[in-house]
């Protein structure tokens, strides 16, 4: 007779168990696996990789190292008229990278605005589905297509030169902006919106008076990392005639000019690790993970009010 | 509004399944100037009973009648305030921001941020529950206990017929809870509203209410003392 303090485990137990455990280990492997199975029907020859390394230590010896450093040199034309020491303001790596900034920075403001109002239709906890599922068609439509493509499409549009860069950058930001956005806003507590429903707020009020301030630490954040990635891609987009940095890139690629290419391609890693720093310290100000401090914007602009205070 | 009523259920079947219903047959009318409280144990259904009367729940059978309501499709703005258990607070606005949410859902205009009514009724909301210092900081810095005040507030603000709260007092301290208590309570009086409240903590729901309702195998029934002890959550 089994007793109240009798060993039920069982094998059986221990088994489902032990398979409850690791069905996620088990899961990734089979994805690895997948991936490799897939990736083996596509490759002919793996052989081919025993050259990669050494064609790699080729290229770097004979075409791109030294970088030529002459792109922060100024152009012989138009005349330089900066004051001494700021002639490489001159340069054409100072000028594309300027304008590069300057592109990621307009599309990322305006796709802000555009996609900020589609989001909200397109989250679901705020509409029905007849709503959100189409809004949720215009943003994948405009995220659907890299911004290079949208970028030709624009330079047919409207030529060549920043206007098609701003454009291309507006409409992906509008994309995939706009899906960050809306998963964010569908991110937030339920409880603030039942009270707003409960209380009687139209759909306008509940959108700007719980909907946005509850999701606003989440959307300035995504908003500060999108301009980031626009200047990542704003430097690519150069390369089909929309302005920026890539146009020159792309010029010297074609006259085979390597040291150039990388001496670009080193000072746009700079600028990317120093906005990818800029962008973790600014969005540090708006999450609540170690809100000890004053955050959010208050405590950002006190921050920097004490910083100039500062006697040292 | 006919006979003091406020909100009248007759019949009503609530829970999320059609075929697995938390509460049937529910018959409960709330008159003005009535403070109810609903006990039970936890899991029930008391959390569903309040957000089915506060529209967030459709009921599976039955009416549900707001009795000042005249349009069947949309129950009228502001008639219902509802503290869920968790508040409901904007975390990362202000103090005045939420009491202002309040006051804008009572007033009936369109968003009118800037409606010298709903700004005094905020105003004196937020004076009530003694939140004057804090009005412009961010909830989420708030305590517990200075979060429950602002829900308060913002339901006072509000100015509803019917208050629905749902373990609104939580785990307040004395103080606070006298506070809160009192401030609700003399709002029902002097605007003669009503208070339907799910509480957990027999003493206190006892203190405040002039009836005590039993939620239990899906029926509510009036509490009898000497029958019910109720498990505390």
């Amino acid at each position: 007779m089994k007793g109240e303090n009798d060993d039920s485990f069982s094998m059986r137990d221990f088994v489902t168990g032990a398979w409850f455990s690791s069905r996620w280990a088990l899961f990734f492997v089979s994805l690895i696996l997948l991936s490799i199975i897939i990736a083996n029907s596509m490759v002919d020859d793996w052989g081919r990789l025993e050259n990669g390394g050494s064609n790699l230590i080729i290229f770097i010896e004979e075409s791109l190292w030294p970088p030529d450093w002459s792109v922060l040199e100024p152009q012989d034309y138009p005349v330089c008229l900066a004051a001494p020491g700021f002639s490489f303001t001159c340069s054409t790596a100072w000028i594309g990278l300027i304008e590069t900034l300057k592109i990621a920075f307009v599309s990322t403001v305006l796709g802000m605005i555009i996609s900020l109002p589609i989001s909200l239709f397109a989250a679901r906890n705020l509409n029905s589905p007849w709503v959100s599922y189409p809004a949720r068609f215009i943003l994948a439509a405009s995220r659907s297509l890299p911004s290079i493509i949208w970028a030709i499409f624009f330079v047919i549009l409207v030529g060549l030169g920043p206007l098609s860069g701003i454009l291309a950058m507006t409409v992906y930001t509008v994309g995939y902006l706009g899906k960050l956005q809306y998963e964010a806003i569908e991110g937030i507590s339920r409880s603030p919106l039942d009270a707003s429903r409960a209380m009687g707020h139209s759909w306008i009020e509940r959108s700007f008076g719980v909907v946005l301030p509850e999701a606003a630490n989440g959307l300035i954040s995504q908003a500060i990392f999108m301009f980031e990635y626009n200047f990542r891609h704003g430097t690519v987009i150069g390369i089909v005639g929309a302005g920026g940095i890539g146009y020159y890139i792309n010029l010297y690629l074609k006259f085979l000019q390597y040291d150039k290419v990388i001496a670009y391609l080193i000072i746009i890693f700079i600028v990317v690790l120093l906005l990818d720093f800029i962008s973790i310290k600014a969005r540090s100000y708006f999450t609540e993970e170690n809100d000890v401090n004053e955050r959010g914007w208050l405590g950002f602009i006190s921050r920097i009010t004490a910083l100039k205070k500062s006697p040292k | 509004m006919d006979d003091g009523c406020v909100i009248s259920l007759d019949n009503v079947s609530i829970g999320y399944q059609k075929n697995k219903p938390l509460i049937e047959g529910l018959n409960l009318r709330v008159n003005s100037g009535e403070i109810i409280a609903i006990v039970g144990p936890s899991g029930i259904g008391k959390t569903t009973l309040l957000r089915t009367i506060a529209g967030l729940v459709p009921p599976l059978k039955g009416g549900l009648k707001v009795c000042s309501q005249t349009n069947p499709a949309s129950p009228p703005r502001g008639e219902l305030g509802y503290i869920p258990q968790r508040l409901g607070l904007v975390r990362h606005a202000s103090v005045h921001h939420n009491v202002m949410l309040g006051a804008l859902a009572g007033h009936c205009s369109p968003w009118l941020p800037f409606s010298f009514d709903a700004r005094k009724s905020a105003h004196k909301a937020i004076q009530k529950m003694g939140l004057e210092e804090k009005r412009r900081s961010l909830v989420r810095r708030l305590s517990g206990g200075q979060q429950r005040r602002v829900a308060t507030a913002r339901t006072l603000a509000q100015k509803p017929s019917l208050i629905l709260a749902d373990e609104f007092l939580g785990e307040l301290d004395e103080e606070t809870m006298l506070i809160v208590m009192d401030a609700v309570i003399s709002y029902v009086d002097e605007k003669n509203a009503a208070l339907l409240v799910v509480e957990h903590d027999i003493q206190r729901a006892r203190k405040m209410a002039d009836r005590l309702l039993l939620m239990k195998n899906g029926k509510l029934v009036p509490y009898v003392e000497s029958l019910e002890p109720v498990e505390e959550e």
